[in-house]
């Protein structure tokens, strides 16, 4: 999950003193950090999960030692702007970006027992480890079902470092133990509100296939 | 106390790097005279204005930086806080005191600075680390003291006569930056602005002096000088109390300059200077009563932002020492939220015991209800589940969660 917040804020912020091109495109080396998703069935994350996205988005290359395989992120302006991050699958005991077991402050483990409540603490602590997030407002937690299964959505915004409000929306639920979640994360002001239709779309066309 | 290390204050983070030094210290036999908080006279009096080139322009673009953090959103928005916090400094500012201002920031670490021009950035996670009135208005007067000594300048001429074009250069990178607006929460990670807070980092006798009369103007303010050695000892304790629940040592790396005391050193010290200021037969207080009707409103927020950094060592050394003034319903609650976030094997029936424990104060949050309810269900106890659900939506009928939360109730 290095998605805005999650991690792609954090990094970007760090390297914005070395490269002015935050959140721009290509590593400089003729490899794109993005590549295309057409606006048809695709597979994310490790592939055991299929969504439909409405229009056309960019799927960021995910970070070698930061990101995990069941974590995939797109974007649609940029990971400032606004992310929308896949889980597919997460086992009991992982996280949701790979740390070290030294790190001071921790992104607590994934547990398969672990209610909606008790998911979306995890999630917050995410932005608040990871994405330099000072201000964290639950707007709303309420049952809706995902996958089938009775799952559900959490709604909430926050304030970051880099002084900007952000808004979100996440979807999820645990299935056969393991976590699944579609998470809609975007500057709170405008892109937030334009991305909310596609999220929903791809939230409505997700499906399981193993 | 600002300054350890670094910069600005009490950074718990940078702390650590004094541990080396002491240990160089040790080694070389080298000591320090302690400086008197007799000989610590302010430099300046009131309405100071620079008189060089030098400092003139120094000032020109630290009025820059202080428009950019004033307008900062991270600025905590509380008039009454904010007039609690200008009237401690009026206590503990000498000559300068009606000239100094204070910004709160969001920022769960444990941080403050003072900038050239008199203004000073107090992090929400020192608010939190106080017990009371004297240990805050400590660290306030030892910022204070920077300014009335005239710390910053000195500290700029300093470096610039041993030509550290690289310092001077990264300065003025620093206040572009600043001026730019670029902010990110951990004031030490963030690039631009961070550049300035490494300028302001001052030298051992800088911070020695800077402690010394920090002493002297607490305890002429009527406090207990002995808070400033105080909060030392829990900086330190909670250093070490991290890094050993992620099973590694405190931090030993040498600080840039290798010049500044250590943590163990600058205690001593303070508590001798205490020693030196106390005069017999003065009452002085801590004033505990006035900081938690002044801080008692934002307290559960502050211990809600250091808790969820799941820095389970940090976050008990924190809760254990704000209990020792005694346990209530919200210090027990976030005791058991440590060990639902640390998400060890046990840890889910030491958080349940926590939260358990912190239903049966008078002053329990209501958050506390509801993951006591939480953890009843999962334990399988329904029907006192049931209860102390209801218990958590009665007292706060519009959670955000409340859907949810019946949807439990009913399933």
């Amino acid at each position: 999950m290095k998605s805005v917040h999650g991690l792609g804020v954090a990094l970007a912020l760090m390297t914005l003193p070395a490269c002015s091109g935050v959140g721009g495109g290509g590593s400089g080396f003729g490899i794109s950090n993005y590549t295309l998703i057409r606006a048809r069935e695709t597979s994310v994350g490790n592939g055991s999960l299929r969504v439909t996205p409405p229009r056309e988005w960019n799927r960021q290359r995910g970070q070698l030692f930061v990101d995990i395989r069941e974590v995939e992120d797109w974007t649609q302006n940029g990971p400032l702007l606004d992310g929308i991050s896949f889980v597919t699958g997460l086992k009991s005991g992982d996280t949701l970006v790979r740390q070290t077991r030294r790190d001071d402050r921790q992104v607590p483990k994934f547990r398969s027992n672990m209610t909606a409540p008790e998911i979306t603490a995890m999630l917050e602590s995410l932005f608040r480890v990871r994405g330099g997030t000072v201000d964290f407002k639950t707007l709303g937690l309420a049952p809706r079902p995902f996958l089938g299964q009775a799952g559900f959505q959490f709604d909430y915004e926050h304030l970051d470092s880099d002084e900007v409000w952000r808004r979100g929306r996440a979807v999820g639920a645990t299935v056969d133990g393991r976590l699944y979640l579609i998470l809609l994360d975007a500057a709170r002001a405008h892109y937030f509100d334009s991305t909310l239709p596609d999220f929903e779309a791809i939230t409505f066309s997700a499906r399981k296939v193993r | 106390m600002s300054c350890g290390q670094v910069s600005n204050g009490l950074d718990r983070r940078t702390l650590l790097a004094a541990g080396g030094v002491l240990a160089a210290a040790g080694a070389t036999g080298v000591a320090s005279a302690r400086i008197l908080p007799s000989a610590m006279v302010p430099l300046i009096g009131p309405g100071y204005r620079p008189v060089d080139a030098d400092e003139r322009g120094m000032w020109q673009q630290m009025t820059r930086v202080e428009e950019e953090i004033a307008g900062s959103n991270l600025v905590v928005q509380d008039p009454a806080l904010a007039s609690y916090m200008q009237g401690l400094i009026a206590k503990v500012g000498g000559p300068a005191a009606k000239d100094f201002r204070i910004y709160l920031v969001r920022i769960p670490d444990f941080n403050a600075v003072m900038f050239p021009t008199g203004f000073a950035v107090i992090f929400t996670g020192l608010l939190l680390r106080m017990r009371n009135e004297a240990q805050l208005t400590g660290v306030i007067a030892h910022e204070a003291a920077h300014f009335l000594r005239k710390h910053q300048i000195r500290q700029y001429r300093d470096t610039r006569t041993k030509s550290d074009v690289f310092a001077v250069l990264a300065m003025s990178a620093g206040i572009a930056g600043g001026a730019a607006g670029v902010n990110t929460g951990d004031l030490a990670q963030l690039g631009q602005l961070g550049t300035i807070l490494s300028l302001l980092r001052y030298n051992r006798v800088l911070e020695a002096e800077a402690d010394a009369m920090g002493v002297r103007l607490l305890a002429e303010a009527g406090y207990d000088p002995r808070a400033m050695a105080e909060t030392w000892q829990q900086l330190i304790a909670e250093e070490k109390l991290s890094a050993k629940y992620r099973r590694k040592r405190r931090r030993r790396d040498i600080s840039l300059f290798g010049t500044h005391p250590t943590p163990e050193s600058r205690m001593a010290d303070l508590r001798i200077s205490a020693a030196e200021v106390t005069r017999p037969g003065v009452f002085y207080d801590a004033r505990r009563a006035s900081y938690l009707a002044a801080i008692g409103k934002i307290r559960p927020t502050l211990l809600d932002d250091q808790v969820k950094l799941n820095d389970p060592g940090a976050s008990q050394y924190i809760v254990n020492n704000l209990a020792q003034d005694g346990w209530n319903g919200l210090l027990r609650f976030h005791e058991g939220e440590i060990w639902r976030l640390r998400n060890r094997a046990g840890d889910d029936v030491r958080a349940a015991q926590g939260y358990a424990s912190a239903v049966l104060y008078p002053d329990a949050p209501a958050d506390a209800w509801r993951w006591h309810g939480i953890m009843l269900s999962k334990a399988g106890r329904r029907t006192e589940a049931r209860a102390a659900l209801s218990r958590y939506l009665m007292m706060a009928p519009n959670a955000p969660d409340a859907a949810f939360v019946r949807q439990m109730l009913v399933s």
